[in-house]
């Protein structure tokens, strides 16, 4: 009987656990966990936002733990691990031993360094459940809210808290919204979204500086044209970066996100990583994805795991959806495709015959072979001219044996 | 023909005449209750009149995702441009109708022909205000007058009407500017305003409907009826057999079909006369028999009294004709107009049976064609004679019987028309205008138009007609419905058992069954004149009187072009299934709603007997308090 | 498991199928094909008929994938392979209408719903005992019920 553990609860660590369980039913299969609950970060402004609890962000059953014969190990920060003694330490006294190790700990928000950002104690990230929980109690305290930073993660908070009456500012460094999922005009249609429901925003403008209490909680930002900006709190959306702690304590090979090699094992013998913090992709499919191919890995099922394609986002505020993949950035020697009505908004960006980067607002429905085609490379040559038509019928293929479909590209 | 008797082995589809479904079950030829199954998954887009091919841009069909056709048009649009076109080409047959006899009537006249009614001769010559010198003249006079009407162009209002029509319905009419034009032009017209991407204006193509009702009801039913009763002959009440038991194997068997009994003027007289007899007889037959099928069927039954020699009985509606055909001792077809499906043809084929039209518009494809023409009807009847007889020959004893002698009932009561039907009240509609105010009959239903199969052959005429007469309301019908009814015994005095107690007594009292046979769907005009003339005597307007029309089983264009009549005339009416209208809220609001700001009239949908049944007591119920009484 | 087989030379583009998903799935309390609301956005059909190019139709219904795109990108649990029946099944109370389900599907089926809210997928008509409304509808047996 081997023993397996899971650092992480998130999107790698819950299908690492599942996967596991699938191929080995008798085994012993430990996660641990920083929240006492598992919890979906995609859907943490919907908690944030009052609109769901707990349970109700939760990606699996209240009884998943049980159901499947899994340890659970709650609220608890793995410290360190021992890869001799094949030992995870974690908390004040308590190990565990393990056969097989994936860490799967996700990624955590990072504070720019800005005078008093990194100190004071109203400044939060929008990562974990515990992220939500100090911004619901801060909130009872003052509704000014300051955003720093205009991804998905900072509009997400911003939509949550706009809908309980926050006075929000939002200050991006770029000059638009969402700048790496949007371009200009995609990025207008967000912002008066926004902006309609109560949301200032300041693009292409830093913070520098703050003013802050006794308690040196920032009471003001001033921003690098030297405004200042009155606050109650502050979030920060500006950036996350793998956590890569638990490998550095512990010896195991990381830099900037913990090494893996294309079977997500890290330098460490029976360790392996997957999600955020192997910094291969910060999209949940992706770390689901590579906690599936972990997980196989360290059932004994080889199990190559290819490059993630990971420039593609979907967005859903207000209504207003979007679906942003490839690198609507690089358009240097491309060709350049739009669509506009006063619905629907398409952008395709064309290179060498292949599609690179296709951005569609309004309604994206049945848009998912886009990112097929893009991550595939598929040559789109001969079809541009009904670019934003495409569907499965133009690559229509059966799989005469099960019955599903199957691509046939010449 | 198929013979690969593992395919006749799939379902029928129901019938109200359960012993003609079990013959229909086990016939070795395919027949339209076979077809059912295989046609039972239906389109949706066309079950809901939003699919339209008026272009090459076409078909367009409505979606959440495709609201509008390439060319803008809108579900209302495309609704009521399909329901116009249906409306308009129904008008048609029946105009084409009404133009044939008029034009029998002319030439019997200009021919000094046989004129069976001088008493339907001056009728019609005092309401339409014709003289003539002598009952000839009348004739043509008579003729001219409607054929003037049909033939004015659609912007020049038809004379007629205001003769023809009940005062205040033309006042009516006159106000909602829906009067109309040439009857021939109105279709023309319409035809015109329903091509691509002409009219778009839903609400005034569903008026154009009601002024095509107009033409079509005063013209093509009312006009044909009283029209062909000066050649053909008055109709009698009297009891007659019923059903396939009506075939006698030992004549040289005609099955009529169609709806135009003018055409057949010639040819049942002839058929009787000694030298074609013999002919029969040295074919070996007893002579000849004609074999009512369809509404024509009907109209010879309505009119049997006179062809008591000739005509053996009615068999059946237009969907039994396959299987009266089946049962092997009918030698021809002569039909002359619709309700002739295409499906006997293979039949037809297989048994060696002759088919002949008469009438170019209803040509079948492996049928000679013989049109009639009054000038060499002698030679053109001579010629079908002897191909009869020569099928005759050919095919008895070559081809195997299968007849049905059970089938249908021997004392069913035929030949009401408004003219029979008040002189058996004692020539005053008094006595049923009495039985109507004291409630004993609580009020009349129109049970009208087709047969269809697609949800049951008669299966939903057969349920309302039992739920109405249960509930004491009188029946009259007129149509195929008729057909059916009459088959499963509801036309024989014994009937008057399922009624209710009161329409009980009356049945009892009187003699006569609680469904009344007006006969063909051309009679539709006869029921309407029946309205009419109680309407008068009553000082009242026709959507007051506790009346109710109901096509349950519609089944064709024409029957569409008849209900628009019976809107135009204010009345309620009840379909069976929607006329491919429901993909537009708009033309079905104006229809089902609307319509009662409009004429009084509108339509009702219910595809059950028992709640539709429900509904149409309910509003005679509401016009009988309306009325106090 | 039981998946929807296609054959797409025998489809003749007629939509049955889009109008007995729409019948099946509609939420207005009616029933019969006369009172379905074809304008209504919200009765959207869960599969599609698209144009081949060269006057046929190829039928795009959901695969309820072996290895389902949609459900490995179901960040709410929403999506989910039922490995006891087969079906990628769905559940709106858990969606939180992010679709990455819509992203993912290489072969662009599901939909997103009039509202945002929600998405539209295939569920096998799972409230019929029948099987799915769309196959029954097939007047030319274009797509069949078959076990794999």
């Amino acid at each position: 009987m081997e023993r397996f553990v899971i650092i992480g609860a998130g999107a790698a660590g819950i299908r690492a656990a599942q996967t596991l369980r699938k191929f080995r039913p008798e085994d012993l299969i430990t996660v641990i966990s920083i929240d006492d609950t598992v919890h979906s970060r995609c859907m943490l402004h919907k908690y944030l936002g009052h609109e769901r609890d707990a349970q109700g962000i939760s990606f699996v059953e209240a009884d998943f733990f049980e159901k499947n014969d899994i340890t659970h190990i709650a609220g608890e920060k793995v410290t360190k691990i021992d890869t001799g003694l094949k030992m995870v330490y974690y908390g004040e006294q308590y190990s565990a031993p393990y056969d097989k190790l994936l860490i799967a700990a996700g990624s955590g928000f990072f504070i720019p360094p800005i005078p008093h950002f990194r100190e004071a104690p109203n400044v939060f990230g929008f990562r974990d459940f515990s992220d939500a929980l100090k911004i619901d109690e801060a909130f009872l305290k003052g509704k000014r809210v300051f955003i720093v930073g205009s991804g998905l993660v900072g509009l997400d908070a911003a939509s949550a808290l706009c809908e309980r009456g926050a006075q929000i500012t939002i200050a991006e460094m770029a000059p638009r919204v969402m700048p790496l999922q949007t371009d200009d005009y995609a990025a207008s249609i967000y912002q008066k979204a926004f902006e309609a429901h109560g949301c200032k925003f300041l693009l292409g403008v830093g913070a520098t500086d703050a003013v802050v209490d006794e308690k040196g909680n920032i009471t003001e930002v001033i921003l690098a044209t030297g405004e200042h900006i009155p606050c109650d709190f502050i979030i920060m959306a500006a950036g996350v970066r793998p956590r890569i702690e638990i490998a550095q304590n512990s010896g195991i090979a990381a830099e900037r996100a913990i090494q893996v090699d294309d079977h997500l094992r890290t330098s460490a013998p029976d360790v392996y990583a997957a999600g955020d913090c192997t910094g291969l992709s910060g999209v949940w499919p992706d770390a689901a994805a590579q906690g599936e191919a972990a997980a196989e890995n360290m059932a004994g099922i080889d199990t190559v795991y290819e490059k993630p394609y990971p420039f593609k986002n979907t967005s859903n505020f207000f209504g207003v959806t979007m679906l942003s993949v490839g690198r609507l950035d690089l358009t240097e020697g491309a060709e350049i495709l739009i669509h506009r009505t006063p619905k629907e908004y398409k952008k395709a960006i064309i290179k060498d015959g292949k599609l690179t980067g296709y951005l569609s607002l309004g309604d994206i429905s049945n848009s998912g072979l886009y990112l097929h085609l893009i991550k595939n490379g598929i040559d789109v040559s001969g079809k541009t001219d009904k670019i934003f038509r495409l569907s499965f019928s133009d690559f229509y293929g059966i799989n005469e044996k099960n019955g599903e479909y199957a691509y046939s590209v010449s | 023909m198929n013979s690969c008797t593992g395919c006749l082995s799939r379902n029928t589809c129901q019938s109200a005449d359960k012993p003609m479904e079990d013959y229909i079950r086990q016939l070795p030829l395919e027949t339209a209750h076979h077809r059912v199954e295989g046609q039972s998954t239906k389109c949706g887009f066309g079950l809901q009149g939003v699919c339209c091919r008026l272009c090459a841009n076409g078909p367009c069909r409505v979606t959440p995702e495709a609201p509008k056709g390439i060319c803008g048009a809108n579900a209302d649009t495309i609704v009521a441009r399909n329901f116009l076109r249906a409306v308009a080409a129904g008008s048609g047959c029946y105009i084409h109708v009404v133009e044939n006899t008029a034009r029998q009537l002319k030439n019997t006249g200009l021919h000094k022909d046989k004129i069976r009614s001088e008493k339907a001769l001056n009728h019609l010559a005092e309401l339409l205000g014709v003289t003539g010198t002598d009952k000839y003249d009348l004739c043509v006079k008579v003729a001219d007058a409607v054929l003037s009407d049909l033939y004015r162009p659609e912007y020049e209002p038809m004379e007629l009407v205001e003769k023809l029509a009940y005062a205040p319905r033309v006042k009516r009419w006159k106000e909602l500017g829906i009067m109309p034009g040439g009857a021939k032009g109105e279709v023309f017209c319409n035809v015109v305003k329903t091509s691509t991407n002409l009219s778009s204006d839903p609400v005034e193509m569903l008026i154009s409907c009601l002024r095509l009702g107009i033409s079509t009801g005063l013209y093509g039913l009312q006009l044909t009826n009283l029209l062909n009763d000066v050649v053909l002959g008055d109709p009698e009440i009297r009891s007659a057999p019923v059903g396939m038991n009506v075939i006698d194997p030992d004549y040289i068997n005609i099955l009529i079909t169609g709806h135009q009994h003018s055409l057949f003027t010639y040819i049942q007289d002839r058929l009787l006369e000694e030298d074609v007899v013999a002919k029969a007889k040295a074919a070996g037959a007893k002579g000849f028999k004609l074999v009512g099928c369809t509404c024509v069927g009907q109209d010879l039954q309505l009119r049997g009294a006179h062809y008591t020699e000739i005509f053996d009985g009615h068999a059946g509606n237009n969907y039994i004709s396959e299987a009266v055909l089946s049962c092997g001792a009918i030698d021809a077809v002569l039909s002359e107009f619709n309700c002739t499906l295409p499906g006997i043809e293979p039949i037809c084929e297989e048994l060696k049976i002759k088919q002949i039209c008469l009438d170019v518009v209803a040509k079948k494809a492996n049928a000679d064609l013989i049109p009639f023409d009054y000038e060499t009807r002698q030679a053109d009847g001579d010629r079908i004679i002897d191909e009869v007889i020569g099928a005759y020959k050919a095919r008895r004893g070559n081809v195997p019987m299968n007849l049905f002698t059970s089938h249908g009932n021997r004392n069913t009561l035929t030949g009401v028309s408004e003219g029979s039907l008040k002189a058996f009240l004692g020539g005053s509609w008094k006595p049923l205008i009495d039985l109507i105010v004291s409630g004993k009959i609580k009020g009349l239903a129109g049970v009208v138009g087709c047969s269809s199969v697609a949800y049951g052959h008669d299966t939903l005429t057969a349920a309302l007609t039992k739920e109405l007469i249960a509930r004491d309301i009188l029946v009259l019908t007129a149509g195929c419905s008729s057909g059916g009814l009459e088959n499963i015994g509801l036309m024989t005095p014994e009937a008057a058992d399922l009624a209710g107690p009161n329409l009980k007594a009356v049945c009892k009292q009187l003699g006569v069954p609680p469904v009344l046979n007006f006969g063909p769907c051309l009679a539709i005009g006869r029921l309407e004149i029946v309205a009419t003339e109680i309407a008068r005597e009553l000082g009242v307007d026709l959507p007051q009187l506790p009346l109710v029309i109901s096509a349950a089983q519609w089944l064709e264009e024409q029957a569409l072009a008849d209900g628009a009549f019976a809107l135009a005339l204010g009345l309620p009416l009840h379909l069976g299934v929607p006329p491919f209208i429901t993909g537009s809220s708009l033309v079905t609001k104006v229809l089902t709603e609307d319509m009662t700001g409009l004429t009084g009239g509108r339509v009702i949908i219910d595809p059950d007997g028992k709640s539709a049944a429900d509904k149409l007591e309910a509003v005679i119920e509401e016009k009988r308090k309306a009325l106090n009484i | 498991m039981k998946r929807i087989f296609i054959d797409p030379t025998k489809c003749d583009g007629c939509k049955n199928c889009s109008l007995a998903c729409m019948e099946a799935h509609r939420q207005d309390g009616g029933t019969g094909i006369y009172t379905l609301d074809l304008q209504d956005p919200s009765n959207q059909s869960r599969n599609r008929i698209l144009t081949d190019g060269k006057g046929g139709y190829n039928p795009i219904f959901c695969r309820h994938c072996d290895i389902p795109d949609c459900a490995g990108a179901c960040m709410s649990g929403a999506l989910q392979k039922n490995m006891d029946n087969g079906l990628v099944e769905y559940d709106a109370e858990k969606c939180a209408a992010c679709y990455m389900c819509v992203m993912s599907c290489r072969y662009g089926v599901p939909a997103i719903s009039p509202d945002r809210k929600r998405v539209i997928k295939c569920d096998f008509c799972a409230h019929l005992e029948e099987g799915p409304a769309c196959v029954r509808a097939c007047p030319k047996k274009a797509i069949e019920v078959r076990e794999v």
